[in-house]
């Protein structure tokens, strides 16, 4: 029973390790991601134009099988830690071979390896030591170190360069793999919501996208925020003074920009929005006497239920403000909150009289007492307040996403770009006693570029040999040497 | 034979250098009689025109010397290539400098980066490679990209917040350095698929599934009793008509639908013929597809004539509003390219017919293209991994998120993984030639959508491009 059960885990271990697997996943993975970019996903659409794109039975079935939400469904989610299990195993599938390879570099090749390897040279040598040193002095000629391998019966040189590129598709996947992790990290304990705030507020709830308040551990305060724009009008930057106040004391503060947030213990705020509230900040009024009242034309500022004296006896206050009026049945109502058609209403009172004025802007009929004021009021200019909408997300795993980004340029460049290349000399002795230099090459990729360096070695170790054979005799050998490549 | 003939009338070999010669003099004269009236020299459309006026010169001899096999023709069309590159860097040195910011902002400026990365590229294969003939492929692409230059807004807009960054100039370099590599990779598969005696009726196959799909996507703008909708163009602000937000306002050519319709029986002919000819056995039905196809390069010539006639200018009815509207050929630049890119490929496959022999000549053995193909795959996708990595990182600082699984972020993980598909099994299961060539083609399709179809398919925050 036990053996069996051990059998069926190594079968589905196997299966999950196979490269027809991962091919397999990946095209799930392609297909289904392809569906979520055609198929109007919930959480990027407005639920109006997705009632309207589609039936209700069809919408219901989408619903039904998350085919709405694609990369927030279970089963994606599945998909994805299958494709990273799939990753897993084939990588510790592979890896214990690979990594044979890697700490036990095969320096002393045997016979059966010098007759199948297939980039290798012969030089018929004279002396055995002669030929080693002159393969050593080859190998430095390109600046190659290499290595003197004593066997017992014999001696060789090996010489390699760039064995991490072994290692290369680990480093790739464990890179994938760590993307993976950081993903799933945020999927579980990020969070992403929403912060408005006006100039002069604070706050630290945060509006999620689900519509439940999260609150911070501190609070966040806009002291300004203000936008610019090109002469011809579009928007050119959009900035908030933000400031972190944490138990009182304000902690660290920022002008934030588009592209450039405050980050305060891994919490991001991002300038994400701007606007006018439909609040008035200030109305300037200008004042002029009436009739058997002395003073001077002035202006005074006016804010929201602000009372300000005019003289000992008069007062003004600004009592309502309306962004958008509209009058109906002798009612002034607010029909929206853009500031497209503006109304304010002022109550100008006299403490001796007890007269009581509705001074109204603009002077709406049946309603403004505008005439009978003592003082002349006309309105100079009116600025509404402003909001900044502030995207505020926690991603603790976005480290483990860009270490895995930068893992992955440094695997990828290795794969891609670092070739192990390994080299052996070997004097061979044959039964009739003559010496040959057996020379093999190996490259685990790009292999039409090894070949040239190959032969150029091969030539350099041939003129080593000449030289130093100059004196006792011309190289004959040289025309006897063949190279078999591949 | 052919190539027997042209080594006996040497002169024959001269006459398109000439003629091409005589072509780039004259419309540079004219260039030249512009610059005269408007007092202007180096003026960025002066320096775009002189570009086109190079490529073309360049395009015809490279498709000169497919056809003909003439080895001057090379030589000369290099020339015309580094000429055409030189104008082409001082328009991007001037948007540049005009701009303020690298020209990667807007359709228009990411085509001039696109165009300039493709010559420079042919350069770099046809010295470093020798793949020669790859001009025929390259160059006219340049070309149909200099021309949708034309037609598009080219004033220099001021950049929104969300594009004030850094990162994004090292997201779209990446953009554009790893699809010029697709596209090359594109057309050395195409080629080894001819080196490696692919027979060419698969390549009459190909073309015509990919024409009867252009006129597929042009159709779905067929509109009852045989109009034709194309967008309204508002002149003054060179920009489309909306009528709402996203949503554009298109005007009916009358009867035009009816030409695209008989054009899409005329391109799907060929492969009817084709399937007849498996299906049957039957070696006839494929001389008639071949003429199909000559009749059908005619008749697409036609609807391109006649979609330049009518949609260039006037006024045409809206279904959706009352009263006459404007369009322009700047307002349907797909389109366009559609029908030009449609009578592209049935000329190649022409050329391939007809001059099949000389072009296997003139190519590198197919092993070697075979190699050429991975290497430059593996350049193209670490290409593509740090352009994903730099558009997260920027996304991460611009919206707060680094995936929102926005279409065309989806779409570039797709292409991604495509390509990672490629190379997973060429490396484990040794993949080489043919299935290799398959494989990378359909990764170039990938990318083609990915930059072209998303933008105008599916909606999403990416919409600058």
């Amino acid at each position: 029973m036990a053996l069996s059960l051990r059998s069926a885990f190594r079968k589905v271990w196997l299966t999950l390790s196979s490269v027809k697997t991962g091919v397999i996943l990946i095209i799930l993975v392609v297909i289904f991601s392809a569906a979520g970019t055609v198929i109007l996903q919930r959480p990027i659409t407005d639920p109006d134009d997705i009632q309207r794109a589609y039936s209700p039975a069809m919408l219901r079935f989408l619903d039904a099988t998350g085919l709405t939400d694609v990369f927030h469904a279970r089963w994606f989610v599945a998909l994805m830690i299958m494709v990273s299990l799939s990753i897993i195993a084939a990588s510790v599938e592979r890896f214990p071979n690979a990594w044979r390879y890697f700490s036990r570099p095969y320096k002393s090749p045997d016979d059966n390896f010098r007759r199948v390897l297939p980039t290798q040279a012969h030089i018929p040598v004279a002396n055995e030591e002669v030929a080693l040193d002159a393969a050593e002095r080859a190998f430095k000629h390109f600046g190659w170190k290499s290595e003197h391998i004593v066997r017992t019966s014999n001696f060789s040189l090996f010489s390699e360069r760039h064995r991490i590129s072994e290692m290369a598709v680990y480093i790739v996947h464990a890179s994938l793999l760590l993307i993976f992790l950081g993903g799933i990290v945020d999927a579980l304990y990020g969070w992403k919501g929403y912060l408005m705030l006006t100039p002069g507020s604070a706050s630290n709830q945060v509006e999620m996208k689900t519509g439940a308040m999260h609150n911070l551990p501190f609070s966040i305060r806009c002291d300004a925020a203000g936008e610019e724009t090109y002469k011809d009008g579009t928007p050119k930057k959009y900035w908030s003074k933000l400031a972190v106040v944490e138990d009182g004391k304000e902690m660290s503060s920022k002008e934030i920009v588009v592209n450039d947030p405050l980050v305060y213990n891994g919490v991001r705020f991002y300038q994400a929005n701007y606007g006018r509230t439909g609040k008035l900040d200030k109305l300037l009024v200008s004042v002029t006497p009436g009739k058997g009242i002395n003073g001077e034309k002035r202006e005074i500022s006016l804010s929201m239920n602000e009372i300000v004296a005019l003289d000992a006896d008069t007062k003004v206050q600004l009592a309502e403000f309306i962004p958008d009026y509209v009058v109906q049945d002798g009612h002034v109502y607010a029909r929206s909150n853009d500031v497209v058609n503006p109304a304010a209403h002022l109550i100008v009172t006299s403490e001796k009289t007890n007269k009581v004025v509705n001074v109204w802007f603009p002077a709406i009929p049946g309603i403004a007492e505008n005439d009978s004021s003592p003082y002349i009021l006309e309105p100079k200019d009116l600025k509404t307040g402003v909001f900044t909408g502030l995207e505020v997300s926690h991603e603790p795993g976005q480290w483990a996403v860009w270490a895995g980004v930068v893992l992955m340029a440094l695997g990828l460049t290795f794969v891609f770009y670092v070739v192990h290349t390994r080299l052996w000399v070997v004097p061979v002795t044959d039964e009739e006693g003559c010496t040959t230099l057996w020379i093999g090459g190996s490259a685990n990729r790009n292999r039409d570029a090894f070949e040239v360096t190959f032969k150029r070695f091969v030539d350099q170790v041939q003129k080593e040999l000449a030289e130093f054979a100059a004196p006792h005799k011309p190289a004959a050998s040289v025309s006897r040497t063949t190279i078999a490549g591949r | 034979m052919a190539r027997a003939k042209v080594e006996q009338h040497p002169a024959t070999g001269m006459t398109l250098v000439v003629m091409v010669g005589l072509s780039i003099a004259f419309l540079l004269f004219i260039a030249f009689l512009n610059v005269v009236k408007s007092g202007n020299i180096v003026s960025e459309a002066n320096l775009l025109y002189a570009a086109l006026v190079f490529y073309a010169g360049a395009g015809a001899l490279y498709l000169g010397f497919g056809v003909t096999g003439t080895e001057s023709y090379i030589k000369f069309a290099s020339v015309a290539t580094w000429a055409g590159l030189v104008a082409n860097t001082a328009a991007v040195a001037h948007r540049w400098y005009e701009a303020g910011h690298p020209p990667f902002a807007s359709l228009y400026e990411m085509l001039l980066s696109f165009v300039w990365t493709l010559a420079a590229l042919t350069l770099v294969a046809e010295k470093r490679y020798g793949v020669k003939v790859i001009g025929t492929v390259t160059m006219p692409v340049a070309i149909v990209g200099v021309v949708l230059m034309q037609l598009l807004r080219s004033d220099v807009r001021p950049l929104v917040p969300a594009l004030q960054s850094t990162w994004l100039h090292v997201h779209v370099t990446l953009a554009m350095l790893a699809y010029a590599a697709c596209a090359l990779s594109f057309a050395l598969a195409m080629m080894f698929l001819i080196q490696d005696k692919v027979k060419t009726e698969v390549f009459l196959a190909a073309t015509s599934v990919f024409t009867v799909g252009i006129y597929a996507a042009v159709l779905s703008r067929f509109e009852r009793w045989g109009g034709f909708n194309v967008t309204a163009w508002d002149a003054e602000n060179k920009a489309e008509v909306f009528i709402s937000r996203g949503v554009r306002l298109f005007v009916t050519i009358p009867d035009l639908g009816w030409l695209m319709l008989l054009v899409f029986a005329a391109v799907a002919a060929p492969l009817v013929f084709y399937i007849l000819a498996t299906v049957r056995k039957h070696e006839g039905f494929l001389s008639v597809a071949n003429r199909a196809v000559f009749i059908s390069i005619l008749l697409q010539s036609l609807a391109l004539v006649f979609f330049l006639l009518r949609a260039r200018d006037g006024r045409y009815p809206s279904l959706d509003a009352e009263g006459l509207y404007p369009t322009s050929l700047a307002a349907s630049p797909f389109i366009l390219a559609g029908l030009v890119g449609g009578i592209f490929a049935n000329l190649l496959y022409l050329l391939l017919l007809w001059r099949r022999d000389d072009l296997e000549s003139h190519l590198p053995d197919a092993d070697a293209l075979d190699r050429i193909t991975y290497k430059t795959i593996c350049i193209a996708f670490p290409l593509l991994t740090l352009m994903i990595a730099a558009g997260a990182y920027w996304a991460n600082r611009a919206w707060g998120s680094y995936w929102n699984w926005d279409p065309k972020e989806t779409w570039a993980a797709i292409t991604w993984l495509v390509y990672a598909g490629y190379l997973h099994m060429r490396i484990t299961r040794g993949w080489r030639g043919r299935r290799a060539a398959y494989f990378a083609i359909l990764g170039f399709g990938v990318v083609m959508f990915t930059f072209f179809g998303v933008t105008y398919l599916l909606p999403g925050l990416h919409a600058y491009a």
